[in-house]
């Protein structure tokens, strides 16, 4: 952190004249605004953000150098008894820098105003409804409670933090759970540092930037009040009426899509001193991290590893078998403390001694360990997808490495931090988009994260109707990939009496009985094979002289998980699959098939998605083969209603029944 | 190396080759009957309370637990709370492997530090320090041992030999020392089930322990705190952050409550006081006056929550919450108490368990118990109590948060235990009326609605604020049976006054019939599908329990589509039982068109385990007879 505590040598000017910070100015309340009942566009909206503007400016002390000061202030119109809570408002800021001192945040100015027989009415806030209180060793957390507040209240606040990180921004949002009406932030930085702006999500900003002049007062040691003049880059975004962030189903991260300003320190150029270059592109921010001691260095210590790999290895070895057993080994050696990063924390030796470490190391043990053996493997950053998906370079935009091998061009993706993951069958939440894959001279390329090959799910059961209605019959299931991680992920350490309850009640109350499961986790490289015997007086339906069965028995999709009419986010599924079904049903003596519904093939997004359904009649039995196919990780919004269409279909189809007569 | 450092792996090496002669709770050591269902075993748990004085506890805790899988590393427990009157005077963890060998110790500076305040609270005081341990294998024993000083008397941890569902005991031993002059005091919980010894029972010493205790496996409708053993603890004379006191009985503790805690703490300004005095105006009856003042406090504050120090007791002054307009459940009842008084209606401060399940004050063992604040206001020879942290409730509404428990009512001349208002199950009423029409190809548009009482009041009045989107997912959920639902329009009414809840709700769906071969097949009961069957539980080994009964009924118009003629209509049906009873029938009437009606009863009780099955068939039934299909065949 040391790194951007700069201390200027510069030629000072003394000038006595003291030049005042602007304030940030906002208009003043009116009655009209104090008696809105709602919202004027999104009428339901239960607060909404009349104003938030915000200002970043630096500031500078003979001390620390120069210092960075972000000031916000928010203007909240509360409509209605549910957004009481945005009278609350927290902000968390950061302590734990070894070199820099604490940051330091204050809030200031806040004030309710209320409507009360026609006159608005201030009530002030004093310290009694401000509280800091201190989350860990690394987090303060500054929390505000407004005064008399009540549905149509308006409420002003502002606050100040003051950061001697200059190495990035706090996150600027302009979208909120609420709409906003305005929003505006302005930056003010000085020449010697350039930032690099990143701005996210679907809304229009409209951005301007101009060169200045600028200037900051600091006492020097002699308590004399010294001026210094520079140029800034003055920026300003302002955005209007932006609507309220709405949660969807099957999306990776709805961060991804909040309209959001992000700075990053890019380089730093002084008079006098070379350009430092932080981080510009992908490459020169693959190259930044590589030279920091704990990635680069750490890769290089593996001395400590050489016995142990020559233990595992026999010489006879061929490359994948060197690569199956040293990953085996390091997944079941080590034990991820939960820390992620890609920086190592205590180090490689260390996390090896005791067998647990954070994301960094264990990876990095993994890549020395391959290397060692002969493969070339490479760390890949990646942001996972809590983290969000990286748009711009940045260095802080990554919070994950895993690990690539390349055996004779085949390329191998691999995280031995999680106890069931495999070869190319990553954690479901590192499957965002892309990652950055650093070659060991630390040039850098990119890998795409998104898995290709289909995780399959084969089904087949044989089931008999007798002439009471119930059911009874067998299931073979075999799952690969990412759906044998996901099982192996939530049930491998399962009890089996839970798993069978919870499977039973999944299916619509069937009894399971001579359950067993194959590979649950000897060898995760293979499929996890299941197989039980089922009966149920639940899946056949009785009307008069007539059975009613549904020909997907209990795998009957009953409900169209796009129920939505429109959407403005990506579909994301995380992996594509393939699922086929067969079963067979054997009709009771006595009983002869009045009808079967006709088979379907449907397909869509030119064959990304595709169900194919096939019923058959032969003598006393019905054959249903189902095949349903997901090609693609992500479908885009524009799709949307292709894909609801598509599985209200599906649903459509899975409604139709068997319907089985008396003679 | 320089020298130090040779010593200290000298002495690392020495007390390596020491302890690893001792082996510590070697994992084959455990029977396996203590395995089964279990996560972690708990192989010896040994708590020492000393009470020196009022003012000085001192809490001991060893804690031997193997932990079995990645489940079980919850049992470990490795935290101590912390504030100014609570200190950590020492805390560490050894880990042990399977074969109870020494490899790790973790210190006091390894435990991490934090803040212990939840998501909504405002402030707290309150720190924790806990173990953060990333096991290396499983499974592996960890002894945790600390020690906690605190001048609070007040509060005696309880002895829990069981403390978690999937956790087996070993051995689990307590001791207790305390000078014979504090009216030392015990209760006894649940110990029949179980083989709890007590070993010692004098004028300063209690002392228990209990072994082989097989561990529970968690089972739907069954509450901890109906199986686990447990001894309440508690002292007659006692101090609370700093505050002495001292109570035999419930009045004396009332008493003293009253004038430590809440005295001084209801002063309102004139100006406000008279505020209240124009709002009721010539209101004479008490509880309309309080009605009238109920309002205007759900109108003007908000909850905030704020503990800090004995103000984790001590309710914020009256004052500051009228000028600030929040508090937590203890400022906003102590407020609303403190307007009361200014037009003369009497109100007392109540002690209580806000939560779904219903947990009584233990009323036979005075101590300080509960975890929320409502108000009592006397009516008749009965009570009404306001929730004071609530903006929407009705007056007096207590359902599924403060209802039909055990609670202690604060009255300046001693405190009392007073029940709180029972929902009855009849009371607890869903009552539809509606129809739908079906289109030749199926096609179905109608509408419902449905009044909501009782305890089920409660339930649906959250459905008015909810988002646009958020409504259309919660009826798409909500009948989730219905393909192709489509909300056309819904409206509510919520008569805070009846206490009932109106929703009037448009659907209509594509296809809800399904046509095939000239048949025309429908689930006639469209809106109030019972389809959430109960669990199957294989071997249920607790008892059960309903703690809130209902009563729906429908009565649903069905007008069919033209072109067609009925072939099968369902047969009426009725079930009666212990749990309840449901009864439905298709009316046809001379219009050509169709009724159905259905009603289903639940009844509340506690049943026991192998009841549990018959309960689940019961249910099963019911929800069979609601899939019940009408078939119609083209003219």
């Amino acid at each position: 952190m040391k790194l951007y505590s700069f201390k200027i040598v510069l030629v000072v000017f003394l000038i006595a004249t003291s030049v005042k910070a602007q304030a940030l100015k906002l208009d003043k309340v009116t009655v009209t605004e104090l008696q809105a009942k709602k919202h004027s566009v999104d009428t339901s909206a239960a607060a909404a953000i009349l104003y938030k503007k915000g200002r970043t400016f630096f500031t500078y002390n003979e001390k620390s150098g120069f210092v960075m000061n972000h000031e916000f202030t928010y203007r909240i119109k509360i409509y209605k008894k549910e957004g009481l809570n945005w009278a609350n408002f927290e902000v968390p800021y950061y302590v734990g820098y070894e070199n820099l001192n604490e940051e330091n945040l204050r809030f200031h100015d806040a004030v309710t105003y209320n409507l009360e027989g026609g006159v608005i009415v201030k009530t002030k806030l004093g310290n009694e409804g401000i509280f800091k209180t201190k989350l860990n060793d690394n987090w303060k957390m500054a929390k505000l409670s407004m005064p008399n507040v009540k549905a149509g209240s308006i409420v002003e606040f502002s606050y100040l933090l003051k950061s001697e990180n200059l190495g990035q921004f706090p996150v600027c949002d302009f979208q909120y759970t609420i709409p906003v009406n305005y929003a505006e932030y302005k930056t003010e930085i000085p020449e010697y540092y350039i930032y690099k702006t990143i701005l996210k999500g679907y809304i229009d900003v409209k951005t301007e930037s101009k060169m200045e002049q600028g200037s900051v007062n600091f006492d020097n040691q002699y308590g004399q009040t010294n001026t210094m003049t520079y140029k800034q880059i003055s920026s300003s975004y302002i955005a209007k009426d932006i609507p309220a962030l709405k949660e969807e189903e099957y999306v990776d991260n709805v961060k991804n899509y909040q309209c959001s300003l992000h700075n990053e320190l890019e380089r730093t150029r002084f008079p006098g001193q070379p350009v430092k270059d932080y981080a510009i592109t992908w490459e020169g921010v693959a190259k930044t991290i590589f030279e920091n001691k704990d990635f680069g260095k750490e890769l290089e210590q593996k001395d400590f590893l050489i016995n142990d790999v020559k233990l595992i290895l026999n010489s006879e070895d061929s490359k994948e078998e060197r690569l199956r057993k040293i990953f085996k080994f390091v997944q079941e050696k080590m034990n991820w403390n939960k820390d992620y990063g890609y920086y190592t924390d205590k180090g490689v030796v260390k996390a090896y001694q005791e067998r647990t470490g954070n994301v960094a190391e264990i990876n990095f043990i993994l890549i020395s360990m391959l290397r060692l053996a002969g493969i070339n493997t490479d760390p890949v950053l990646l942001s996972t997808i809590n983290n969000g998906v990286p748009v711009y370079p940045g260095r802080t935009v990554f919070n994950y490495v895993v690990a690539m091998a390349d055996i004779d061009g085949q390329q191998v993706l691999l995280d031995a931090t999680h106890k069931f993951t495999t070869q190319n069958v990553l954690p479901l939440n590192t499957l965002n988009w892309t990652g950055r894959l650093i070659q060991q001279d630390g040039t850098s390329k990119e890998v795409n994260l998104l898995p290709t090959m289909p995780s399959v799910l084969n089904c087949s059961v044989v089931v008999k109707v007798d002439d009471s209605g119930k059911i009874t019959g067998n299931l073979r299931s075999r799952k690969t990939n990412y759906e044998a991680y996901s099982y192996r992920d939530k049930y491998a350490q399962a009890n089996a009496d839970n798993y069978i309850e919870k499977m039973e009640n999944l299916y619509n109350g069937i009894e399971i009985s001579n359950y067993e499961v194959k590979n649950k986790n000897a060898d995760l490289l293979q499929p996890v094979d299941e197989s039980f015997s089922f009966q149920s007086v639940n899946h056949t339906e009785i009307i008069g002289k007539e059975f009613f069965i549904n020909p997907l028995l209990f795998f009957t999709t009953n409900r169209n998980p796009f129920f939505q009419e429109n959407r403005k986010m990506p579909v994301y599924f995380g992996y594509p699959t393939q699922k086929k079904y067969t079963i067979n049903i054997e009709i009771p003596e006595g009983f002869e098939v009045e009808s079967i519904p006709k088979g379907i093939n449907l397909s869509a997004g030119d064959g990304a998605l595709v169900f194919k359904c096939i019923l058959e009649k032969n003598q006393n039995r019905i054959q249903i083969a189902v095949q349903s196919e997901l090609k693609k990780s992500i479908v885009s919004a524009e799709d949307y209603s292709m894909l609801k269409d598509f599985y209200q279909k599906i649903v459509d189809k899975q409604k139709e029944k068997i319907v089985l007569k008396k003679i | 190396m320089n020298i130090k450092n040779v010593i200290i792996a000298l002495v690392a090496v020495f007390s390596c080759t020491v302890c690893a002669q001792k082996s510590e709770y070697p994992i084959a050591a455990i029977a396996e009957e203590l395995k089964d269902n279990a996560n972690a075993v708990v192989r010896l748990e040994k708590t020492d309370i000393n009470i020196a004085s009022q003012r000085s506890m001192n809490v001991k805790t060893y804690r031997a637990i193997t932990v079995l899988n990645q489940k079980g590393l919850s049992a470990v427990n490795g935290y101590e709370n912390y504030d100014k009157t609570t200190t950590v005077k020492s805390i560490e963890a050894v880990v042990y492997d399977v074969f109870g060998n020494e490899i790790k110790r973790i210190k006091r500076k390894d435990f991490k530090d934090q803040s212990a305040a939840g998501e909504g609270t405002l402030f707290s005081d309150n720190r924790v320090l806990f173990l953060d341990y990333t096991p290396v294998n499983y499974p592996f024993t960890i002894v945790y041992q600390s020690e906690v000083a605190t001048s609070n008397t007040a509060f005696i941890p309880k002895w829990y030999p069981v403390s978690e569902f999937y956790v087996s005991v070993e051995k689990s031993i307590f001791n207790i020392s305390y000078p014979n002059n504090l009216g030392f005091k015990k209760k006894e919980i649940n110990f029949s089930n179980f083989t709890i010894q007590k070993t010692t029972d004098t004028a300063t010493q209690l002392s228990y322990s209990a072994s082989n205790i097989p561990a529970l496996k968690s089972e739907p409708y069954a509450s901890q705190s109906l199986l686990f053993p447990r001894v309440m603890l508690g002292l007659e004379i006692f101090n609370l952050e700093g505050i002495d006191g001292n109570a035999t009985s419930w009045i004396e503790f009332g008493k003293w409550w009253n004038s430590k805690i809440l005295e001084g703490k209801n002063e309102l300004s004139e100006e406000t006081k008279n505020k209240m005095i124009a709002l009721v105006g010539n209101e004479k009856d008490p509880i309309a006056k309080a009605k009238l003042i109920y309002n205007y406090v759900q109108q003007k504050v908000r909850y905030v929550s704020i503990q800090e120090g004995i103000g984790g007791w001590m309710p914020m002054s009256a004052k500051d919450v009228d000028r600030l307009g929040y508090g937590d459940c203890k400022a906003l009842s102590n407020y609303t108490k403190a307007l009361l008084e200014a037009v003369g209606v009497q109100s007392f401060y109540t002690k209580v368990y806000g939560d779904r399940y219903k947990i009584d004050i233990v009323s036979d063992f005075v101590s300080t118990q509960g975890n929320h604040i409502i108000l009592a206001i006397p009516n008749g020879n009965n009570y009404t109590f306001l929730e004071c942290t609530s903006q929407d409730d009705p007056f007096g509404y207590q359902a599924n948060f403060t209802d039909d428990r055990d609670v202690l009512i604060i009255k300046p001349e001693g405190g009392e235990i007073v029940r709180t208002k029972n929902y009855e199950d009849n009371g607890n009423c869903q009552n539809s009326i509606g129809s739908y029409v079906l289109t030749e190809e199926g096609d179905l548009t109608g509408n419902i609605k449905m009044m909501s009482s009782g305890a089920q009041y409660g339930h649906k009045t959250n459905v008015e604020k909810l988002q646009p989107v958020e409504k259309e997912e919660h009826y798409k959920e909500y009948w989730d049976h219905i393909n192709n639902l489509k909300i056309e329009k819904s409206s509510f009414s919520n008569d805070k006054e009846k206490i009932q809840f109106t929703e009037n709700v448009q659907i209509s769906a594509k296809n809800y019939g399904s046509v095939l071969n000239g048949k025309m097949m429908f689930v006639v009961n469209v809106y109030n599908l019972n389809s959430n069957s109960v669990k199957r539980v294989r071997n249920r080994k607790s008892p059960f329990e309903i703690q809130r009964g209902y009563l729906d009924t429908d009565e649903v118009n069905v007008a069919l589509p033209k072109g067609y003629k009925i072939e099968f209509l369902p047969d009426n049906f009725e079930l009666k039982g212990k749990f309840g009873e449901c009864k439905t029938e298709v009316v046809k009437k001379e219009d050509g068109s169709l009724v159905y009606k259905r009603s289903l009863l639940v009844n509340k009780g506690v049943y026991s385990s192998a009841e549990y099955e018959d309960y689940r068939l019961f249910m099963e039934q019911i929800s069979r007879n609601d899939n019940a299909k009408i078939i119609l065949t083209k003219i």
